[in-house]
């Protein structure tokens, strides 16, 4: 599994999306940035929170499965991320701050798929409509 | 009835107005003005109003002598920029504050010996053990008026009767009555999530009193408890063609020795594809969206469905 940890990344963090969620973000450890690359399994687009599920396949050629949640799916089209963007199968790089148990899940901080940056902290972004 | 016309500048033009009346100092609808001296002042004068009445109630109909009764609409009212908030909107500041004007660590609310103790039980819970359990993370209700301060978006249906303030937020919708009926009998009341909210017209201004009330807090976080007396006066206007505002008085006696003034806002949010619409919240949508309140108070998820064995 390809895991790398990263510190000293806490502001870039606290923009992730822990202040607006329905629930604490008590269960996710925002001093730590963990990255891995596989495909996505599914796309769980639904409210409260989405969850990217991806495949993971470690250097044993096990495979890991990890669930990243974003903000529900209203969040997820203020930021340009869209439920037909992410099929299975499609390659992924994403990072999060992980959950505090252990478990292979995080709350998504961004991900690059075919080149293209993905933020879902870009949904609390006010773009206003015209007067 | 009164007409007003609503200007593209609202947010630089000052409409008010203060005179005494009735024993009290009116203060009408004031805006932020230029520069925060100006909001800071504009804002001690409208905690100043609010201070001058004993209770939630007495503002409110103090404020339906001054508008005379208020307005009663008709359908051909609505096609007027005043009445006609329809989009999709969002808060458009304050994050997880009540007070939208300062952070979420701080309170702007003068508490009692009772709601500072709860406030700072809050403050210890965090301190002691890096996070808590928020209520809602089950999707239940966020109650008023913690309603104020949910993010997400909204919608605001206006009618000539009845006024819709609505959150995509588990479906969270409160309903202002406007057609002159009273609250519900205290002998038939009891308390709910959003209460029971009446309200009148006011040449543009939509004034409200909420009463019979779930207790709850402004926000999780450092942000302070309400109990089930509290009440709350409200006075919403479109100060342009996307923006809502709204002076919010929240009396609650076992929390505060005064009522807490606030200005809230929500802005519309530009949705020329027509993707942002209010979907369903329900949490048992995705077996991932359920949490579990640990023994140390904090909150973690239970079992994850994308998980075999683990």
């Amino acid at each position: 599994m390809k895991k790398k940890i990263f510190t000293g990344l806490v502001l870039l963090s606290l923009f992730s999306m822990p202040g607006f969620a329905h629930h604490s973000g008590a269960m996710f450890d925002y001093s730590q940035l963990i990255e891995v690359t596989g495909v996505v399994k599914q796309f769980q687009y639904t409210n409260p929170h989405s969850w990217l599920i991806v495949d993971v396949t470690n250097e044993d050629g096990s495979v890991t499965t990890w669930g990243f949640e974003a903000e529900g799916p209203s969040s997820l089209m203020r930021a340009g991320i869209r439920r037909g963007d992410l099929p299975p199968g499609t390659p992924i790089t994403i990072r999060g701050n992980p959950i505090s148990d252990g478990r292979p899940a995080a709350a998504w901080f961004d991900a690059v798929i075919n080149g293209e940056t993905m933020n879902p902290g870009n949904g609390f972004a006010i773009n206003p409509a015209d007067e | 009835m009164k007409t007003s016309i609503i200007k593209a500048t609202a947010l630089t033009v000052a409409i008010s107005a203060s005179y005494s009346a009735l024993g009290q100092d009116f203060v009408g609808w004031l805006d932020y003005g230029e520069g925060d001296a100006q909001w800071q002042d504009n804002k001690q004068r409208l905690q100043a109003f609010g201070e001058e009445f004993d209770n939630a109630f007495d503002m409110y109909e103090y404020l339906e002598r001054q508008a005379g009764g208020g307005d009663q609409l008709s359908w051909e009212d609505m096609d007027r920029p005043e009445f006609d908030w329809s989009g999709i909107y969002t808060r458009t500041k304050g994050g997880l504050s009540f007070d939208p004007d300062i952070p979420s660590d701080q309170t702007t609310a003068q508490l009692t010996e009772a709601g500072a103790a709860a406030r700072q039980e809050k403050i210890d819970q965090l301190a002691a053990t890096g996070g808590e359990y928020d209520p809602i993370s089950d999707c239940r209700p966020p109650g008023h008026p913690r309603w104020a301060s949910e993010p997400f978006l909204h919608e605001f249906i206006v009618t000539p009767d009845q006024t819709w303030l609505v959150n995509e937020m588990v479906n969270d919708a409160r309903r202002v009555y406007t057609d002159g009926r009273a609250h519900t009998a205290p002998e038939d009341a009891y308390p709910t999530w959003n209460g029971d909210t009446i309200g009148f017209w006011d040449d543009g201004v939509l004034v409200t009193h909420t009463a019979y009330l779930n207790a709850g807090q402004y926000q999780r976080g450092a942000q302070p408890d309400y109990s089930d007396q509290v009440e709350v006066v409200e006075r919403w206007r479109k100060v342009n063609g996307i923006l809502l505002e709204a002076d919010f008085w929240v009396f609650d006696p076992v929390n505060l020795t005064e009522p807490w003034y606030s200005r809230q806002s929500w802005i519309e949010l530009a949705n020329d594809d027509t993707l942002l619409r209010i979907r369903y919240w329900w949490c048992g949508e995705n077996q991932n969206n359920d949490i579990i309140i640990l023994d140390d108070g904090t909150s973690q998820f239970s079992e994850f469905d994308f998980l075999d064995g683990l």
